[in-house]
């Protein structure tokens, strides 16, 4: 008997371990579980024996039978069934992602490493008229300094002042000096107009960020601290930036600010197509607050001082993300749109 | 603007390569585009400011390297002996155009070609070159950078008057094309004809030709405001027009002339007649700004001693007394631009090195007081796309002609358009929608889901109105009118209690929605009707939806937790067969009417020629117990009963 029972035992196990599908573990079953079964057999054989090895080997059959039936229904469980099984190969169904446009992006996120110093949003208006896009902003109206700056008018005129759409977001400076006692710091978002054919580097409209601050104890080595740490959050860590003299007329001493490239890190750099070789490329125009400015506003020169920034989201958002044509901004091609 | 080093180099000795030579430039803000080789020399391309026209000359830049290499300039100022004053009358008709005129006679003159030394020079800058009288004068005005202009003396006839041309004046110029004048153009005349556009270009009729021999030369300050008009009108630029717009200096201006004609005399071997000037020598006084170090240091936050100051204003040719910790300076007469403390800050700092400035953040300062509506437009925008819509920006400028088709007519218009499609701004976001929505239709792509967030702009009783304006549009398979309307149910919720819809009728609309606060109109949605649709060539429904972002923003209220029952919640369909007269609003008013109705939900709509088969599943539950099947099936029952009671409505 104790042979016979080894056996049997050996004989299922190996079977069992050989078994791969449900078919062939419901062989197993029958084979040694059912009503012709080797065990059914041994039960059978009990009655010849004594007493004693009656209760033994019954207890030893019992027992066998229950690893036997567990085992099999384990191993069945761990074998997937026909209709659950998932051709994990097909191909997925997309789910849609909705998102902002990516000049909103950028915007934001230009927007929200200048709240992190203190800056207030702001937005100014988009019709504006000469005092607020120009003369206030210390840029003569008939003077070569304007020839940057040319101009949308509108057919409005009210008690000489002519308006026009806006040819820069500087006009925003202006607007918050008139209506809020200093100090401030603000930055301030928009799009901007100005009669340029469009092409895949120019646009009739783009947007802008301006940025200013106004305050007593407020001087260069802030706006060029306030820029570099924009810049490092922007672009990348590592970056530097280039202060170059320029002249707006709106800021004195001004500055031209260009970016090392983050693209050839300057490795390389005559064949990188960002830098075009220099290994710097322009990002922004900044400068002290011209005293002209402050005084057309109605602020102590004397007492207060400031400094302002203003970029170009397009052309931004063109470099961090290689987009080549100004025009796909505004086609809203959702295959455009979707990337981002 | 061109220079090339071996001209910078008759005034300063250079001992740096180029490309050194170039950062350094760029680096103190004359922005070196670039730099190449031509007939041996270097050639550098820079952009002058427009408030820096003393860069505009050879003289001026060599100064700047001057100032930068700390080297010493080595100009020859020429001189020469006066000789008669002409009889010709030189009549400055108003001297704010003109404040000065200077013409002298040179006699006995052989036009050929420049020497060498001119024509290399021109060459590398202007690359124009003519004969040698033309050539003398462009190289003149190249080194001092005052324009100079050279007549055919014989073909003056009597006396030169400074003038504004007549309304429609006709003047032919040395690029031999005809322009028709306006007042705003100032122009030089002898007794019989004009002679040149002041301060922008000869005439044909008195230029030199192989065959002059005696030659009047013109020098003058012109206003700024009144060449740049005049240059306007006739739209050309010239190298001439580019500096007086910028303004001259007079005493450039006199050492440009007497040069010109002492090499006059030398290459085109002629001799000094004679020469005019009118109304007499300006004054120039020099001008005194008092500034002290420590204002200076506060406002670029450096350090900077009063010695290294005085060594860089000094390099930059400023005069300077010191008294007590201020400095009085003085800028050096060609400085123009030179007028407040600032100016000078820049001088100092520019040569400090912008980047030899420390970089700080600024210490914290708020005003409270400042507010905007930005972070409410964002948190719009957010719901938007987290609803599966996508964000469009689009063009504000759109065509008039497409305005009016859409029947708007208050809109602005643009004086000076670069086309007819962008002529006027947009009063509605619709139009650009409509557009976009076409242009992706165009390209095969399908279901779409937009929305845009911008400014509309329009004129009502004298009022300008610029207002953010919020426009939403599905369009396609699953996107249909219920869709948008949901969506708008779904932002409003979270913004706006007891807001309602009312079908009105809209222009552009086969019909549609207001949506309310109580009398407040907070916006619309609707279908676009078919003629619209057609006008712009689209084949599928496009469903709007308009709203008032400051509207929202006031109506906007403050969102409280609200408990929720815990008990369940048990539903019953009816079907019903409604016919078309009936709007599903009166049936969805009775079953709102009963207690314990939390929502009902159309399960199943079967449309027929004139009726609709609906299958309305509506949902029971109490917030304090369990209804029991009793008490549901009691309400059920009455809501049956009544609408069965509807004209038009059969109860299945």
């Amino acid at each position: 008997m104790e042979e016979k029972i080894k056996n049997l035992e050996e004989n299922f196990y190996k079977d069992l371990s050989l078994a791969k599908t449900i078919v062939e573990l419901e062989n197993i079953r029958v084979k040694y579980l059912g009503r012709k079964s080797e065990l059914v057999y041994l039960f059978s054989e009990l009655k010849n024996l004594s007493q004693n090895d009656k209760v033994i080997y019954g207890k030893k059959l019992n027992s066998l039978k229950e690893n036997f039936t567990n085992s099999l229904n384990e191993k069945i469980k761990n074998i997937p069934q026909e209709e659950d099984y998932l051709d994990l190969t097909l191909p997925s169904i997309s789910p849609k992602r909705a998102g902002l446009h990516i000049l909103t992006i950028v915007t934001n996120k230009i927007c929200n490493i200048f709240k992190e110093l203190g800056f207030k949003i702001v937005e100014g208006n988009e019709i504006e008229d000469e005092w607020h896009n120009f003369t206030a902003l210390n840029i003569p109206l008939e003077h070569p300094s304007r020839d940057a700056f040319d101009t949308f008018y509108l057919d409005i005129e009210r008690d000489k002042n002519k308006f026009l759409l806006r040819s820069h977001t500087s006009p925003s400076q202006i607007r918050v000096m008139e209506n809020y006692k200093v100090p401030f710091k603000i930055i301030s978002p928009g799009r901007v107009y100005r009669p340029d054919k469009v092409d895949a580097s120019h646009s009739f409209m783009f947007h802008q960020i301006e940025g200013f601050a106004v305050d007593k104890d407020l001087n260069f080595s802030h706006l060029k601290g306030v820029l570099l740490y924009f810049a490092k959050e922007f672009f990348s860590k590592d970056i530097n930036l280039r202060f170059r003299p320029h002249f707006f007329p709106f800021t004195e001493p001004s500055a031209e600010v260009d970016i090392s490239c983050f693209f050839c890190k300057n490795t390389q750099k005559e064949k990188c197509t960002v830098c075009k070789g220099k290994g710097f490329i322009e990002i922004l125009g900044c400068g002290m607050i011209h005293p002209n400015v402050l005084e057309n506003c109605k602020i102590d020169s004397k007492k207060y001082k400031g400094f302002a920034f203003g970029m170009g989201v397009d052309r931004i958002a063109m470099l961090k993300y290689r987009i080549d044509d100004i025009r796909l901004f505004y086609e809203n091609d959702i295959k455009f749109l979707e990337q981002f | 603007m061109r220079f090339n080093l071996n001209f910078i180099k008759e005034f300063i000795e250079i001992d740096i390569e180029p490309t050194k030579l170039k950062d350094s430039l760029t680096m103190a803000g004359m922005e070196v585009e670039h730099i190449e080789k031509v007939e041996g020399d270097w050639v550098f391309e820079v952009e002058i400011t427009s408030n820096r026209y003393d860069w505009l000359s050879m003289v001026g830049i060599a100064r700047e390297i001057s100032a930068i290499l700390n080297k010493k300039m080595n100009i020859k100022y020429p001189k020469i002996k006066e000789k008669q004053v002409l009889e010709r009358k030189i009549i400055i008709e108003n001297q704010n155009d003109c404040p000065f005129y200077v013409g002298r006679v040179i006699k006995n003159i052989k036009v050929k070609d420049s020497p060498e030394y001119i024509y290399k020079n021109l060459k590398c800058t202007l690359n124009s070159i003519n004969n040698n009288v033309v050539d003398i004068t462009n190289y003149c005005m190249l080194k001092w950078g005052n324009p100079l202009h050279a007549f055919d003396e014989d073909k003056i006839e009597g006396n030169i008057y400074i003038r504004r041309a007549k309304n429609n004046e006709k003047f032919i110029g040395i690029d031999g094309k005809e322009y028709t004048l306006k007042e705003e153009n100032l122009v030089i005349s002898d007794d019989k004809k004009i002679i040149a556009l002041a301060g922008i270009m000869g005439a044909k009729n008195t230029e030199i030709t192989k065959d002059t021999k005696n030659v009047f030369l013109e020098a003058a300050i012109f206003s700024p405001i009144t060449i740049r008009r005049s240059k306007r009108v006739v739209g050309i630029d010239t190298e001439s027009s580019y500096r007086f717009e910028r303004k001259v200096f007079y005493k450039n201006l006199e050492f440009a002339s007497i040069e010109a004609t002492s090499l006059l005399e030398k290459f085109a071997d002629g001799f000094y007649y004679g020469y005019k000037e009118v109304p007499k020598k300006p004054i120039i006084k020099e001008k005194k700004i008092i500034i002290s170090i420590s204002s200076l240091n506060n406002y670029l936050g450096t350090n900077i001693k009063r010695k290294n100051i005085v060594g860089i204003l000094k390099r930059l040719d400023f005069k300077i007394k010191t008294k007590k910790d201020k400095l009085i300076v003085s800028q050096p007469l060609y400085r123009l631009d030179i007028d407040r403390e600032v100016d000078i800050y820049e001088e100092v700092a520019r040569l400090y090195g912008y980047n030899n400035i420390e970089t700080r953040i600024p210490p914290t300062s708020v005003n409270p007081e400042i507010r905007s509506n930005y972070d409410f437009k964002n948190e719009i925008k957010n719901l938007l796309v987290n609803l599966g819509f996508n964000e469009i920006i689009s063009y504000s400028i759109v065509a008039q002609k497409e305005l009016e088709r859409l029947k708007y007519y208050n809109f602005i218009k643009l004086v000076n358009p670069l086309r007819e499609e962008e002529n006027a701004l947009r009063v509605d976001l619709i139009l650009s929608m409509i557009k976009t929505i076409r242009y992706n239709l165009n390209r095969k792509r399908e279901n779409l889901k937009f929305f845009e967030l911008a400014n509309v702009y329009f004129k009502e009783n004298n009022k300008i109105y610029e207002k953010p304006t919020l426009c939403i549009s599905v369009i396609g398979e699953l996107e249909n009118f219920f869709y948008l309307k949901g969506s708008i149910e779904e932002i409003l919720k979270l913004l706006v209690d007891n807001f309602y819809f009312k079908e009105d009728r809209l222009n552009n609309f086969d019909n549609a929605l207001k949506i309310f606060k109580e009398n407040t109109y907070i916006g619309f949605l609707g279908k676009l009707n078919k003629i619209v649709l057609e006008d712009f060539d689209i084949k599928t429904n496009i469903f709007f939806a308009n709203l008032d972002i400051e509207v929202l923003e006031n109506l906007k209220s403050h969102k409280f937790y609200k408990p929720f029952s815990i008990y369940p919640s048990i539903w019953h369909d009816i079907s019903l067969t409604i016919s078309k007269n009936v709007k599903f609003k009166e049936i969805e008013n009775i079953i709102k009417s009963k207690p314990y109705i939390t929502d009902i939900k159309i399960i199943n709509i079967y449309k027929t020629k004139d009726t609709e088969v609906f299958t309305i599943r509506i949902f029971y539950q109490s917030d304090q117990r369990t209804l029991t099947s009793q008490e549901i099936n009691t309400i059920h029952n009455s809501i049956r009963e009544e609408l069965a009671k509807l004209n038009g409505v059969i109860i299945k």
